[in-house]
């Protein structure tokens, strides 16, 4: 992490120029780069003492929050709030569970093919999406996502219908199976600092510098000759491939893939994660899915079937006690009403 | 022949008592975001109230007094949750509609798991008043009498909602505030007064929405998010902020719901998003979202 | 504003540590050799039992009579299996495998149970069979009915004291056949792989029996509040009779449309047993009348094990138990017979000891075998009779003994 950040930083003010947002030149600062040191190095030390379920936990944990930077890139970044993320997330896990099965469960084959699948079910959906804005984005692609799920239930087959896509196979290293909870999280783990390395310096790249103009003003960007449809379209595409390497790793990690990864339920609970953690920074909406992951997944199951009434619970107080932050809110400004 | 056109001429009538139902149900939701800028996702539990005080008070016999009496309940509870619903979305009014959705959804989950703790886990069944729990003989084939009455109660109150929005002094305000909201705050009219009135009035329709509909959905757990996403495709499929949106809306998932399915059954599971997706590729604002709540 | 970015983070973080603190508790380390059990080997050792069932969602009422069944052969037997004193931790299965996943793992890696019983969840199950697999430990399935939990996904790990999706419906199918019903069965049941598997297994056996599809249709699963475009479908067909699978909300619609849209007088109604069973049922009302299902039980049934089993049920609990409540009992039941003779209690020596335990000739359900790591049990006919407010599934027929198909 630390050797991407000053790249990161030089690119910062590169667009200044021609991008009317282009972020604030910050350099990070050495506090930055300890702070990022030590979680890295935190992380990666956890297994060694975790129990096997607090490492299952935390893979999970950092999954989700792989999809949930990913969403990011759309809501935060673009200004796309988008309600049917959850369907690239699905599409890739059960291209990455169908080769696991039926081809090879060996790195990176599984992890490249969710990658591939989340681009092209992007790709073939997103120009119908990125024509619509704001609440009607929100709408069409929850439409998107609903049928993808519904199809995904329908296609027995292939995906096994409602079952589930069961029997994937642990993912393999080197030929040795990683069933070891803690080697599989390392692997979660480095695809997913790989991942949100990428998707930061995407964001701090003139081609995000660009996507957040247009998430401010549109009309502006497009006036000054960005085709911004085109610039939308690219991001839905990156956000879907992102999505679908992450689907790769909830294959390996979960060992079964249904119709529910798909749905609206899990597209719902991404973005609130998203919102949870603040939008735009890409960072916060992994904290964001960890309350989400850690509510549902780890508590819930003891709370005697009231793991629903404390997420509510949990949403209420967020939105109360901890007001919008600075930099991740301002992101959702095309969101929110403008008048002529 | 006749048989099946005669089949079909039945969806078409219940695709209307669906209709009129949703109508119901999803024109509160419509100018609560239209008119106050609030995504309500509570809007599905709401319903999901109603329901259950109606199985609550007619559980086991069926009179109409207890309906007339769970409409009533229904009605005041709404009201008040409206209120409640608007005050507590009033610090969110400068942010984004994602904080509205969080808090919201949050609020559905607390009353889901209320209601599930409070009448159990089972599914609960609500009677029809006597007298409209029978068949009525439509086209040679038996169809449920209470389905026909929800037609008319349907365009009862399409037309008194219509009449409210556009021949009252609230109504004016209404259509006001969803055109320029700082302009009626400008003119000295207590904005928030008007979006308590209208989240009251919008929140009392889903819970009588919710009584009304018992006899037909029955009262169980999960109901509200299938009817929240069914409400909020009717008002997209609209336009938002349109009482005629809303309208329209509602009769046209009707009838994908009812004469859709029949006619074709093996992409039943699809005909509903598949339609919203149509609708939003060639309108993106849907069908009546002219300029108000096209920029939401 | 700086600031509140800072402390918006802060306190998530703050809260997420919080939230984290009691799953972390358990530390230990994640690397190495894979983790054991918590229990000795020792023949008369405890024993943890991890019971998985839907505490929350639409399943939730099935999550309670699994639970009074289990909780009901404990206290019936000084808390104690295979002589060994029981230990049982309860989590929530949730409606689909994101939650039910999960909780097995917790029961399996937090709490360090030796067996694992529950789940209603199709999916969920298939989803946790490598789980228990790979820690070598038993799981014992007491509702989710998918074919392939026991079939092609089978491991040795894995047995089921329900039934199997298509095994009830099919032992319908000879007997619908020899009724004759005049212009065919018209078979309906949800869009989703429970449905698929009923409407093959019905077809199937009905078929070779001699009788003749008059049409099927499959509503969407979960999403379907009217199914009037359906019913006129029935209608159209000419059908003599339906056989449906519907459970939950969703049989309380079906079973009340069909009535009011004038069905039930004219095509008699058949279905899986889940259609009538348990809370539905009182919901359903007068429509439920002279419906008949197929199921492995109904609490009328008259042995001695049963009419002791449903009074000790009335007393615990004044309510009538359902099928699955007898399902993990009967979890209990054989758990009890193989923990007395396993060596220990891992999944291996477990498993070994549940293919040999014979018949389970005390079972509320009447006399059952293991065939396969599914139950080869006594199939019912039953009529709902009664008024409102006080129905049941009476015994119409005895339809034989099936294993799974």
């Amino acid at each position: 992490m630390t050797d991407v950040s000053r790249p990161a930083g030089v690119t910062d003010n590169v667009v200044g120029g021609t991008a009317p947002v282009a972020e604030p030149g910050r350099r990070r600062s050495p506090l930055t780069i300890a702070v990022v040191t030590v979680v890295v190095l935190v992380l990666a030390a956890a297994p060694l003492f975790l129990a096997p379920f607090a490492t299952t936990t935390l893979t999970r944990l950092l999954l989700f929050g792989l999809l949930a930077v990913s969403l990011d890139l759309l809501v935060g970044v673009t200004g796309l709030p988008s309600l049917g993320h959850a369907a690239y997330f699905g599409a890739g896990a059960y291209a990455a569970g169908w080769v696991s099965v039926h081809v090879t469960a060996a790195i990176p084959v599984p992890l490249l093919a969710g990658a591939a699948m989340g681009a092209v079910a992007a790709a073939a959906t997103g120009w119908v999406a990125v024509r619509s804005a704001g609440v009607y984005f929100l709408m069409l692609t929850l439409a998107i996502g609903e049928i993808l799920a519904q199809l995904a239930q329908s296609w027995d087959s292939v995906t096994g219908g409602a079952n589930g896509l069961s029997g994937i196979p642990a993912a393999r290293l080197g030929g040795e199976p990683l069933l070891n909870a803690g080697y599989l999280y390392w692997y979660v783990l480095v695809v997913g600092l790989v991942a949100f390395a990428l998707v930061w310096l995407l964001a701090r790249s003139p081609f995000g510098a660009a996507l957040r103009g247009i998430r401010d003003n549109e009309p502006r960007m497009r006036a000054i000759g960005y085709p911004t449809v085109v610039y939308k379209y690219a991001a839905f595409v990156a956000a879907g491939t992102v999505a679908g390497a992450a689907g790769s790793l909830l294959a390996a990690q979960q060992r079964l893939v249904t119709p529910s990864d798909l749905g609206f339920t899990t597209a719902a609970l991404v973005l609130l994660a998203v919102v949870i953690g603040g939008a735009g920074t890409l960072w916060g909406p992994v904290v964001g899915a960890a309350v989400v992951i850690l509510v549902r997944d780890a508590l819930g199951p003891g709370l005697g079937g009231h793991g629903e009434l404390l997420l509510g619970i949990v949403f209420v107080l967020v939105v109360y006690l901890l007001p919008r932050g600075a930099a991740g809110l301002a992101g959702l400004r095309p969101f929110r009403r403008r008048r002529p | 022949m006749t048989g099946w056109v005669a089949a079909n001429l039945i969806s078409v009538l219940n695709g209307l008592a669906i209709g009129a139902l949703l109508f119901v149900l999803a024109v509160g939701l419509s100018l609560v975001f239209g008119m106050m800028d609030v995504l309500n996702l509570a809007h599905g539990a709401l319903f999901v109230v109603g329901a259950y005080v109606a199985a609550a008070l007619t559980g086991g016999s069926a009179s109409w007094g207890a309906f007339l009496g769970a409409l009533g309940l229904a009605a005041v509870i709404g009201l008040l949750a409206g209120g409640l619903l608007s005050v507590m979305t009033e610090p969110l009014r400068r942010r984004s509609h994602l904080d509205q959705a969080l808090l919201t959804l949050g609020v559905a989950l607390i009353v889901a798991e209320l209601l599930q703790i409070l009448f159990g886990d089972d599914p609960l069944a609500v009677p029809a008043p006597p007298g409209l729990d029978g068949s009525t003989s439509i086209f040679g084939a038996a169809y449920p009498t209470y389905r026909l009455v929800l037609i008319g109660v349907g365009a009862v109150l399409a037309v008194g909602v219509w009449l409210l929005v556009e021949r009252t002094t609230l109504g004016a305000l209404v259509r006001a505030t969803v055109a320029d909201r700082d302009m009626v705050a400008a003119i000295g009219v207590d904005n928030r007064r008007v979006k308590i009135t209208v989240f009251a009035l919008g929140s009392l329709l889903a819970t009588v929405a919710g009584v009304l509909g018992g006899p037909v959905y029955g009262a169980s757990v999960g109901l509200d998010s299938t009817v929240l996403i069914l409400a909020l495709v009717v008002v997209v499929i609209g336009g938002l902020g349109s009482v005629r949106g809303a309208l329209v809306g509602a009769l046209v998932i009707g009838q994908i719901e009812s004469l859709g399915r029949a006619l074709l059954p093996d992409l039943a599971s699809f005909v509903l998003f598949g339609a919203l997706a149509l609708v939003l590729v060639v309108r993106p604002r849907g069908l009546f979202g002219g300029r108000s709540g096209a920029t939401a | 504003m700086a600031e509140f970015t800072l402390s918006r983070r802060t306190l998530l973080t703050l809260f997420g540590a919080a939230a984290a603190t009691p799953v972390l508790a358990a530390c230990g380390s994640s690397v190495g050799g894979g983790s054991t059990g918590s229990t000795g080997d020792d023949a008369t050792g405890p024993v943890k039992v991890g019971l998985v069932i839907p505490q929350s969602g639409v399943y939730a009422a099935l999550g309670t009579d699994m639970q009074r069944g289990w909780d009901l052969w404990l206290s019936q037997h000084d808390k104690k299996i295979g002589g060994r004193d029981v230990t049982t931790i309860v989590a929530d299965e949730g409606e689909n495998p994101q939650s039910g996943v999960p909780a097995v793992q917790r029961v399996l890696q937090a709490d360090q149970v030796d067996v694992v019983v529950g789940l209603v969840n199709s999916a969920t199950a298939l989803g946790a069979a490598p789980v228990v697999s790979e820690a070598k430990k038993l799981l014992v399935v007491t509702n989710a009915g998918a074919a392939d939990i026991t079939g092609k996904a089978r491991t040795p790990y894995v047995w089921r004291t329900s039934f199997q999706n298509a095994q009830v419906a099919a032992a319908a199918g000879p007997y619908l056949a020899q009724q004759n019903v005049q212009g065919g069965v018209f078979l309906i049941a949800p869009d989703y792989a429970a449905g698929t598997e009923v409407r093959a297994g019905f077809k199937a056996a009905y078929e070779a029996a001699g009788g003749k599809i008059a049409g099927e249709a499959a509503p969407p699963f979960g999403t379907t509040q009217d199914y009037q475009p359906f019913l006129s479908q029935i209608r159209q067909s000419g059908a003599g009779a339906v056989f449906c699978f519907f459970a939950g909300a969703e049989a309380v619609r079906f079973v009340q449309q069909y009535a009011q849209f004038g069905l039930k007088d004219t095509v008699p109604l058949y279905g899986s047993g889940f259609l009538t069973e348990g809370g539905v049922l009182t919901a359903q009302g007068a429509a439920a009348v002279g419906v008949k299902t197929s199921l492995f039980y109904t609490d009328r049934l008259d042995n001695p094990a049963n009419r002791a089993f449903v009074d000790a049920y009335r007393g615990a609990y004044q309510a009538v138990p359902t099928c699955y409540s007898v399902s993990t009992w009967d979890a209990a039941a054989v758990l009890d017979r193989a923990l007395g003779k396993a060596t220990g209690l891992d999944g291996d020596s477990l498993s070994a000891a549940l293919d040999g335990v014979g018949a389970i000739d005390d079972s509320p359900r009447g006399s059952w075998t293991f065939d396969g790591q599914n139950p080869r049990q006594t199939m019912y006919l039953r009529t709902v009779e009664g008024t409102p407010g006080a129905l049941y599934n009476a015994v119409t027929a005895d339809l034989g003994q099936k294993a799974q198909v």
